[in-house]
């Protein structure tokens, strides 16, 4: 089973480097700068589910990483760039939590879900990392959809979150059935595009997107 | 006498010529990683730019000058030149470059170097305050303020290599890594290197953390500290910040990518080993090359950052450490 081998050695790196590209997402200040890091994020995870369709010889795996490929690390970080631009929103983002003590209760989440996942005590034959990471992502971002201001970023910690399930699912069981996988596609597209016309309307309608000025009523 | 004591004869005198050619590589070559590193700024900036060997030129020039000493200066003034050469010149001792064979191994480790470092910079942010002009005493302030951030990044992102290495003996972590071959990537080796370049981006004062190239009063952290400074002793401690970059580099070009080192620990007596050390300076050389080469593009591609913003960076630097040490210990299982 040398593929397995070249995929067990090769998949901790790859795991890491999602890892790190979350902590350059937490860690910036700037909106293209965070939609860059999602989409080498996605990227990373495109690379993930080819090594995971090379070693397990499973090859409708690499249409779930082509996909991931076009949808995820070009269409949407497009489609927001795109959206930012054409609202003009601030380039730089706003924060209920900085920079700082947001990295390190990212630390914190990381640890937390380290923890979880030794409790769950999965190992598959590829990644011992895999769950934790892909629940770190999980809590981080929901953690940065509640700590950004603005929707733009809100979107992107869902959209964080949503990797997450996906490197979970991927690495631990080998990728759901194709039809499922193609529903999460479409879902966290279509879920992209009514966001964005969700902003286009409040920023319509409020002239900002940040969603604080949402608590106060229109009559 | 047995050739038994011969060989230890052998031995001692390789040591010591070891000792020496550390000391002669460091200082020499300094300047020449500073010149590099200007050179291929200037080269993405479109400018000409002066030649990799104008670093030495200047600093020839300096050690020709007169130096002017304010009134007011005090016995720190002029100890701090020779302290902070000296201390960054046994950090030097301590820091694998072309062996792993380390000349003063036997004396310190990580820790040491860590501390021979803060000593160096201990000294220079005093000489900061000791002339008494606003400027010195800012530079000073700014430059401990990165120290405080920089120091346990630095330490926590060496250690979760020397955790898994299993010592903190410089030269021995470089030599496991590099007998570990493509089995050390592992995540804590990742983060630990991203946290690493961070910390030589900031170490080393480049771009978005202070501007080595500029006077200007609202950006500059170590220029600050030595305006007071002139001639032999500026030329010194030029000198000892320019070997400091060579160290830094050194240690993120050995500690986590020792390939290439060389392991031997005497002297066989062969030409095989002349022609084995001289490889492994030449990759020595090549891997620093490289390095300053890598610092000087993201140097380009960035602007200057404001001073309040420079945490952000650098908490990244130290989450990653932590984070490295804590996938170690992870994947460990403890």
């Amino acid at each position: 089973m040398s593929e397995i081998d070249f995929g067990s050695g090769l998949m901790p790196a790859l795991i890491a480097l999602i890892l790190v590209s979350t902590f350059m997402l937490l860690g910036s200040k700037r909106l293209y700068t965070c939609v860059r890091a999602f989409g080498f994020q996605s990227f990373l995870l495109a690379v993930v589910a080819a090594v995971v369709a090379y070693s397990t010889g499973r090859s409708e795996i690499y249409v779930v990483s082509f996909l991931t490929l076009i949808i995820k690390a070009a269409i949407i970080p497009y489609v927001f760039i795109k959206i930012s631009r054409d609202i003009g929103v601030k380039r730089e983002i706003e924060l209920y939590v900085n920079i700082s003590p947001s990295l390190l209760i990212g630390g914190l989440l990381v640890v937390i879900s380290y923890y979880l996942a030794q409790a769950i005590n999965i190992n598959t034959q590829l990644s011992n990392y895999a769950l934790s990471v892909s629940m770190s992502l999980l809590f981080i971002g929901l953690f940065i959809m509640i700590s950004r201001k603005k929707a733009m970023t809100q979107m992107l910690g869902i959209l964080i979150m949503e990797n997450g399930i996906f490197l979970g699912a991927i690495s631990l069981t080998y990728g759901m059935p194709l039809i499922v996988e193609l529903g999460i596609f479409f879902d966290a597209l279509v879920a992209v595009l009514i966001m964005g016309i969700m902003v286009f309307r409040i920023n319509k309608t409020f002239e900002t997107v940040d969603t604080d000025v949402l608590h106060t009523l229109i009559g | 006498m047995s050739p038994d004591i011969f060989s230890n004869m052998g031995n001692t005198i390789f040591s010591i010529v070891m000792v020496l050619a550390q000391i002669f590589l460091i200082i020499l070559f300094a300047p020449l990683l500073s010149g590099i590193s200007k050179k291929t700024k200037a080269f993405f900036q479109l400018r000409k730019g002066p030649g990799i060997f104008q670093t030495y030129y200047d600093l020839a020039k300096l050690f020709r000058k007169e130096s002017v000493v304010s009134h007011n200066a005090s016995w720190i003034f002029y100890a701090t030149p020779i302290v902070s050469f000296v201390a960054i010149l046994t950090a030097g001792l301590l820091i694998p470059t072309y062996t792993t064979h380390l000349p003063l191994g036997f004396a310190g480790d990580i820790i040491a170097v860590m501390y021979l470092f803060a000593v160096a910079r201990f000294f220079v942010v005093l000489v900061g305050l000791d002339t008494g002009s606003a400027f010195g005493g800012m530079g000073s302030s700014r430059e401990m303020f990165v120290a405080a951030l920089v120091e346990p990044a630095m330490m926590l992102s060496i250690f979760a290599v020397a955790v898994s290495a299993g010592s903190t003996n410089l030269g021995h972590i470089a030599q496991t890594v590099s007998v570990s071959g493509l089995g050390a990537i592992s995540p804590a080796y990742l983060f630990a290197v991203v946290a690493f370049f961070i910390i030589i981006i900031a170490e080393t004062g480049r771009i978005p953390v202070d501007n080595p190239a500029t006077h200007l009063e609202l950006t500059m952290i170590h220029e600050a500290m030595l305006l007071e400074y002139s001639g032999k002793q500026l030329a010194i401690i030029e000198l000892a910040t320019m070997m400091k970059q060579l160290l830094i580099f050194s240690l993120f070009a050995n500690i986590f990518f020792p390939w290439g080192i060389w392991s031997g620990t005497g002297f066989g007596g062969s030409m095989i080993t002349v022609s084995a050390i001289a490889i492994s300076i030449t990759i020595y050389l090549a891997k620093i090359a490289i390095i300053a080469v890598c610092v000087a593009i993201s140097e380009t591609s960035t602007a200057k950052w404001r001073m309040f913003r420079l945490t952000d960076l650098l908490s990244i630097s130290l989450i990653l450490s932590f984070l490295s040490i804590v996938s170690f210990i992870i994947a460990r299982g403890v």
